[in-house]
C-alpha cells in the first residue's frame, strides 16, 4: 500500500528559499523606494534654505564678503531640522578683483547639496 | 504490516518556523523603521506635487509685483491673505489674491483693475503663511512657509522682489 507522505525538510527548505528570494527582493525594492524619496525631500529641503541664503548673500555689500567671520549661514534654517545633524559652510573664491564666486553648501548624513552664486563689485549700486 | 502516516517532525517546525521569524523580524523592523521615517518628514513632496505648483505660481507673482497693498476689494492683507500688484508677461499689470484661509486649499485670484481675470486652486496643501521679512538690505522679502497637520514646517522660502525701474 502506497503510504501517505508529507513534504520533506529538502522539499520545505527549497520552497522556502524560493520564497526568501521573493521577499528578500520586494522588500529591497520597497527599502530603495523609500531611500530615494527620503534622499528627494531632503534635496527638497536643503535647496530651501540654499536658495534663502543666496537671497541674503546677493544682498551682502561687496567690501563684507571676503570678510573671514562673516562667512557663515545668515538665514533661518528650521527647515533642515529633519535633517539634523547637518553642518553649513560658506566658500568665496576670488577669481578677479572685482568678482567674488560665493559657495553655499549644506552637508548631512554623507550628503550636501551646493549652491554657487556669482558677485560683481558693482560699486555699491546695489545691482548683483 | 501497515506503515502509520508521519507529519513533520519537532525538527522540521522548527526550523520553517525559525526561518519563517526571521522574516517576519525583518518585515517588521523594516516597517517601523520607515513609518519612523514618514513621521519625522513634515510632507512627501512628490506625493502633493501641487505644492510645488502654488510654490511656483507665487515665485512668479512676487519676484515681478510692484507693490504689495494692504486692502484689495474685501480682502485684506494677513498671514493667510496674501496680495500684490504684479506685472505680466505682456506688460499689463494685476492684482492678484492668494487667499490661504481655507484649511487644506490654496485659491489665487487675478485682478485686472477690479474684474476677476482668472482664478486657480490647489488642494491637499499644507497650512500655508505668507508673513513679510527685513532683509539686511534694507528691501521686504515675503516669506512662504508652509507648516502640515503636525505643525511640521514644510516650506520656508524668502522671495524678495525683482528691483523694477
Amino acid at each position: 500500500m502506497h503510504r501517505s507522505r508529507g513534504f520533506s525538510l529538502v522539499e520545505t527548505l527549497v520552497a522556502l528559499a524560493i520564497l526568501a528570494i521573493v521577499i528578500t527582493t520586494t522588500i529591497a525594492m520597497f527599502a530603495e523606494r523609500t531611500r530615494r524619496l527620503r534622499e528627494a525631500n531632503e534635496t527638497i529641503l536643503a535647496f530651501q534654505a540654499l536658495s534663502n541664503e543666496a537671497e541674503y548673500w546677493r544682498r551682502e555689500p561687496f567690501t563684507e564678503i571676503d570678510k573671514p567671520d562673516n562667512q557663515t549661514f545668515k538665514s533661518d534654517l528650521t527647515i533642515l531640522t529633519p535633517m539634523a545633524p547637518y553642518t553649513t559652510e560658506v566658500k568665496v573664491d576670488a577669481p578677479r578683483s572685482d568678482v567674488r564666486n560665493v559657495t553655499l553648501t549644506i552637508h548631512w548624513a554623507k550628503r550636501e547639496a551646493h549652491l554657487g552664486i556669482a558677485r560683481a563689485n558693482t560699486g555699491g549700486s546695489g545691482l548683483w | 504490516m501497515r506503515r502509520r502516516a508521519r507529519g513533520y517532525t519537532m525538527l522540521e517546525i522548527s526550523i520553517t518556523l525559525a526561518i519563517f521569524g526571521v522574516f517576519l523580524f525583518i518585515i517588521v523592523t523594516m516597517t517601523a523603521e520607515m513609518r519612523r521615517n514618514e513621521k519625522k518628514w513634515p510632507i512627501n513632496f512628490f506625493a502633493h506635487p501641487e505644492v510645488g505648483s502654488v510654490l511656483a505660481r507665487m515665485r512668479r507673482d512676487i519676484y515681478d509685483s510692484t507693490s504689495r497693498p494692504e486692502n484689495f476689494e474685501t480682502y485684506s492683507s494677513s498671514p493667510l491673505t496674501l496680495i500684490v500688484y504684479t506685472i505680466n508677461n505682456d506688460g499689463t499689470a494685476e492684482t492678484v489674491v492668494w487667499d490661504f484661509t481655507t484649511p487644506g486649499e490654496a485659491h489665487r485670484k487675478a485682478f485686472k483693475a477690479t474684474l476677476l481675470s482668472s482664478e486657480w486652486m490647489a488642494r491637499g496643501l499644507p497650512l500655508f503663511i505668507a508673513t513679510t521679512k527685513a532683509m539686511p538690505s534694507g528691501q521686504e522679502a515675503i516669506r512662504i512657509q508652509a507648516v502640515d497637520t503636525e505643525k511640521k514646517l514644510a516650506i520656508d522660502e524668502l522671495i524678495v522682489p525683482r528691483p523694477h525701474a
